[in-house]
């Protein structure tokens, strides 16, 4: 499951994919737990800066970034632990994707 | 969890060792290439309809005790069988999101072909 591709630039920023949909969301309740549940385990690999989730807005649910977990860490080092960490596990049975992601687009929600 | 309120579902995380289809699917899932947000996007696709066929391939469709939604009113055929049984109602879901999700991939991704074990379903609203 923690197959990885070539290598090419870390950071500190990590973009988790497959892990929730627009519908789970859409519900304030699903939606908290999510956040409380990746915040908790992202923060087993070190501090965890800032976490952002972003949610569908008025009619798009399907606005970029929507679906996406954006995590910043205080250092590349804690970023890239948890990136080999949680490449493959399980989050409400879909198998998670990692990314690093530009620390210059999170911090202005660029997705 | 401090006990004043009732989650919806138990944490969502899980092992990789008990992830059966992402194991059998042999997809990257550390991407450490640079691929633009449309690729990545196009990727996640891709894997994620895997994973279902995957799933459907070795019937690893039930979610995790925690995981599942409150069971609908049994239904039963004319020789009184349920229909919708619990296993049968997971595996209609997943066949109806690889099939939207297919349709996505085909409108966006160029020359996509869906796995080989996709069959479209009989009844579409067209």
């Amino acid at each position: 499951a923690g197959t990885t591709s070539a290598d090419v630039e870390q950071g500190r920023v990590l973009c988790l994919l497959n892990m929730v949909t627009a519908e789970e969301l859409l519900d304030n309740d699903e939606y908290e737990e999510i956040v409380e549940d990746v915040k908790e385990e992202c923060s087993k690999y070190g501090h965890v800066l800032e976490m952002k989730v972003p949610r569908p807005s008025g009619g798009s649910r399907q606005s970029t970034g929507v679906g996406k977990i954006y995590v910043k860490y205080d250092n590349n080092e804690s970023a890239s632990k948890a990136l080999r960490a949680l490449a493959g596990r399980k989050f409400a049975d879909r198998t998670v994707v990692v990314t690093f992601f530009g620390e210059e687009y999170f911090d202005v929600n660029a997705w | 969890p401090d006990g004043t309120k009732k989650r919806k579902k138990r944490n969502r995380w899980g092992d990789a060792t008990d992830n059966k289809a992402a194991g059998l699917m042999n997809l990257p899932t550390a991407v450490l290439g640079n691929m633009t947000s449309e690729q990545l996007d196009a990727y996640t696709l891709h894997l994620r309809i895997e994973e279902i066929s995957q799933k459907l391939r070795i019937n690893d469709v039930v979610p995790a005790d925690g995981d599942r939604s409150p069971s609908p009113p049994p239904q039963y055929d004319n020789f009184g069988r349920r229909v919708n049984t619990r296993e049968y109602r997971y595996k209609k879901r997943l066949e109806e999101e690889r099939h939207k999700l297919v349709e996505k991939a085909m409108k966006t991704i160029p020359g996509y072909h869906p796995p080989s074990d996709y069959r479209r379903p009989t009844k579409t609203q067209e």
